[in-house]
């Protein structure tokens, strides 16, 4: 076949803008970032101005001998149980919002505004919720749940604090996997539902039988991007708990972040490096997340 | 000849435009977290400054969280400030990476001694050369303000040093259910509690600059708060937030019922609960068996990526001089590090007025600011692995004993210079 030059050239000319871009502002940092993984570049070096310099494997030995970089890619991928929670009730929620009764986009809009509260207003809210004198404890206590005494400040404690802040992770993420979902869910034609119902399927075998199936595509979509920014939380860490109590919410991201940006004494080679690994972790991660769906839709068809 | 004569006149202009360039300098001034609040009197010490040298331009900005990022990412642009304002762990840490310049050699050694308490300049020397001109300070301890009504109920007066403060906390809690105070256990990125070990006189590093924070009398201070902690009479929030932060939060909700530290504390009182900021009694200073106090201070530095040194120190000693302090400490209650100032009249006046009373007692003592250790090479790994093990030991997940030892071993073991 004759490639068409013209067409060609005309295609590219019309991507290059964005390519441009993509190149500018994504490509060439991320090769740069990869590279200064496997770089001496600190405070002392950068002050000199002197060029990063290679030394191959070092940071990742550096990396590995590190108990608190261990600790913290633990917890990151620990916070990975927040992923089939988040999806599951997100994914059950936008069918019971996708019916249309009145008032409807009321509760549409009410979930999506944790996704656009700003995390230092959200921060505050939390705070309020879970300290020892908070919301939360009150709740419990009027519920006869926790005795008198037990009242405890969630943050404090190194058993609840992380799970306070998925906690966080999830109502912040919640509002935005539902949306997509809806998308989703407005695609399925009414059609099938109908005839499910005259079949005398209940609720919830529509549910699995018909809802869960056609929505793969949206499902594998949301699932891989919860992942990720699961692996990458950080926000919620910082104005929280900034990875206390004993490190126990110090995420792989934070590790990263402070390596970087510890004032004079930052270690961009570190930081890189540990970048990197978690890198590694998402994409292998997210690869499983294509297997997973991929797999059971193959049976399904 | 039109065209010529043009090209003419634009070359002499053009030649006029770069010999007025040539006499004057521009130097780029940055302060941390000053503006809005004190805009006229930065405004105004500037443009006294450039009215006395014509010669030299001053552009200033205020920067804010992002400071260190932003000379970090100006000296890889080629744009680096002149003058910036960075406190003493941050000095340290720029001078042990080689960001600045020695201001000994752009400046007298002579005048410097003259201008400064010794302890101010040895707060910003490192490596035997003072990398700053000591700007405004403050002290840890500085003044002790506390609530009267939950005293005279806890049936207690106020404690008149460090042994009594601490044998008070049970009663106060017991009784009112406040809080006695909120100590400094932990902050991120510092390691304040190294105060209370100066504060009682035992050293943090022995004679040949080798961690040693680990003695028996080390460990005995440090299970005294851990006995507190775990007892319930300190707050555990003081694990999570900076204990300035959360006293200012909980004292205007009659939750704590003391606050040691800057008279700074009585401004934010005073916008919460003026009530009792009209009650509150202010006076000296708990402090620890070694009777000093600790503080720290900001300090005016020079880059070494800066294109104009000279204008640039002489500008920095302007500004931290002791008539510009002294004037700066009228505005707000900061304790000048010029030795001047101890005798200036305005630190004797008495005043009724608890943030003028406050700032009366602390104005003339300059020459207690000292953050009680030199900050160590790599200090950002050293102070979060010191809080990690203070944590630890609150916690009960160490004995205090293992996590002062703990400490020493890595310290010693990452120290660098």
């Amino acid at each position: 076949m004759r490639v068409n030059w013209r067409l060609t050239l005309l295609s590219y000319t019309f991507l290059a803008p964005a390519l441009i871009l993509l190149a500018v502002f994504t490509f060439y940092p991320l090769a740069y970032g990869s590279y200064l993984g496997f770089t001496e570049y600190g405070g002392a070096r950068f002050a000199q101005g002197l060029p990063p310099r290679w030394v191959g494997l070092d940071n990742f030995r550096t990396l590995a001998a590190d108990d608190l970089f261990r600790t913290s890619l633990l917890n990151s991928v620990k916070y990975l149980l927040v992923v089939p929670a988040l999806q599951l009730a997100s994914l059950a929620v936008a069918s019971l919002v996708n019916n249309s009764l009145p008032g409807m986009a009321f509760f549409r809009a009410a979930y999506y505004v944790p996704v656009v509260t700003s995390i230092s207003l959200a921060a505050v809210m939390w705070e309020w919720v879970y300290n020892k004198d908070g919301t939360l404890n009150w709740v419990l206590g009027a519920l006869h749940l926790l005795p008198a005494t037990g009242a405890f400040g969630w943050l404090n404690n190194e058993g609840s604090a992380f799970w306070a802040v998925m906690l966080v992770t999830f109502w912040r993420g919640f509002g935005y996997y539902m949306v997509l979902y809806l998308a989703g869910l407005q695609n399925i034609p009414a059609e099938l539902e109908e005839a499910a119902v005259l079949d005398g399927a209940n609720a919830w075998q529509r549910f699995w039988r018909i809802t869960v199936p056609l929505m793969k595509p949206t499902i594998l979509l949301c699932s891989l991007l919860s992942t990720i920014a699961a692996l990458r939380v950080l926000e919620e860490v910082l104005v929280l708990t900034n990875g206390g109590p004993l490190n126990s919410t110090y995420t792989a991201l934070m590790y990263v972040y402070f390596k970087a940006f510890q004032g004079f004494n930052f270690d961009y080679g570190l930081a890189s490096a540990a970048g990197l690994v978690v890198a590694v972790v998402a994409l292998a991660l997210s690869v499983a997340n294509f297997r997973l769906f991929r797999d059971s839709s193959g049976e399904n068809s | 000849m039109k065209r010529s004569l043009t090209a003419l006149t634009l070359a002499l202009g053009l030649c006029a435009a770069a010999s007025a360039q040539a006499q004057t300098t521009e130097i780029t001034f940055w302060t941390w977290y000053l503006s809005p609040k004190f805009d006229p009197y930065i405004k105004d010490t500037i443009a006294a400054f450039e009215k006395a040298n014509p010669t030299i331009k001053v552009k200033w900005f205020d920067k804010q969280a992002s400071m260190v990022q932003d000379f970090v990412a100006s000296v890889n642009l080629g744009n680096a400030p002149d003058v910036v304002n960075l406190n003493i762990d941050e000095t340290a840490k720029a001078a042990q990476n080689g960001f600045l310049r020695p201001v000994d050699a752009l400046t007298s050694p002579a005048t410097l001694k003259a201008t400064y308490y010794p302890q101010s300049l040895k707060n910003f020397t490192v490596n035997g050369k003072v990398y700053g001109y000591p700007w405004y300070g403050s002290l840890n301890e500085g003044v002790l303000l506390y609530n009267p009504d939950l005293l005279k109920q806890a049936g207690v007066s106020a404690p008149k040093n460090m042994t009594e403060m601490l044998n008070l906390v049970k009663t106060i809690k017991d009784k009112t259910g406040a809080y006695a105070w909120v100590p400094a256990l932990k902050d991120p990125g510092g390691a304040s509690f190294m105060g209370y070990f100066f504060s009682d006189g035992l050293a943090v590093y022995d004679a040949a600059g080798k961690a040693a924070f680990n003695s028996p009398a080390h460990v005995a201070l440090l299970q005294r708060y851990v006995d507190l902690f775990k007892g319930g009479y300190l707050p555990e929030d003081a694990l999570r937030k900076e204990a300035f932060q959360l006293a200012t939060e909980l004292y205007p909700q009659n939750k704590v019922a003391m606050i040691v530290g800057g008279p700074q504390a009585l401004n934010r009182i005073k916008d919460t609960n003026p009530g009792l900021y009209a009650k509150t009694v202010v006076t000296t200073a708990p402090l620890g068996k070694a009777g000093v106090q600790t503080g720290t201070s900001m300090g005016l530095v020079i880059p070494t990526a800066s294109k104009q040194a000279a204008a640039a120190a002489k500008f920095a000693a302007f500004f931290a001089n002791n008539a510009n302090q002294v004037a700066f400490a009228k505005i707000v209650p900061i304790i000048p590090t010029t030795s001047a100032a101890q005798n200036d009249p305005f630190f004797k006046t008495s005043s009724a007025d608890p943030i003028a009373k406050a700032t009366s007692l602390v104005g003339a003592s300059g020459r207690f600011i000292n953050p009680g250790f030199k900050t160590p090479g790599n200090s950002d790994d050293l102070y979060k692995n010191f809080s990690d093990n203070i944590e630890a030991a609150l916690l009960g997940k160490k004995t205090a004993k293992a996590a002062l030892d703990d400490t020493v071993t890595y310290w010693n073991a990452n120290m660098s210079k």
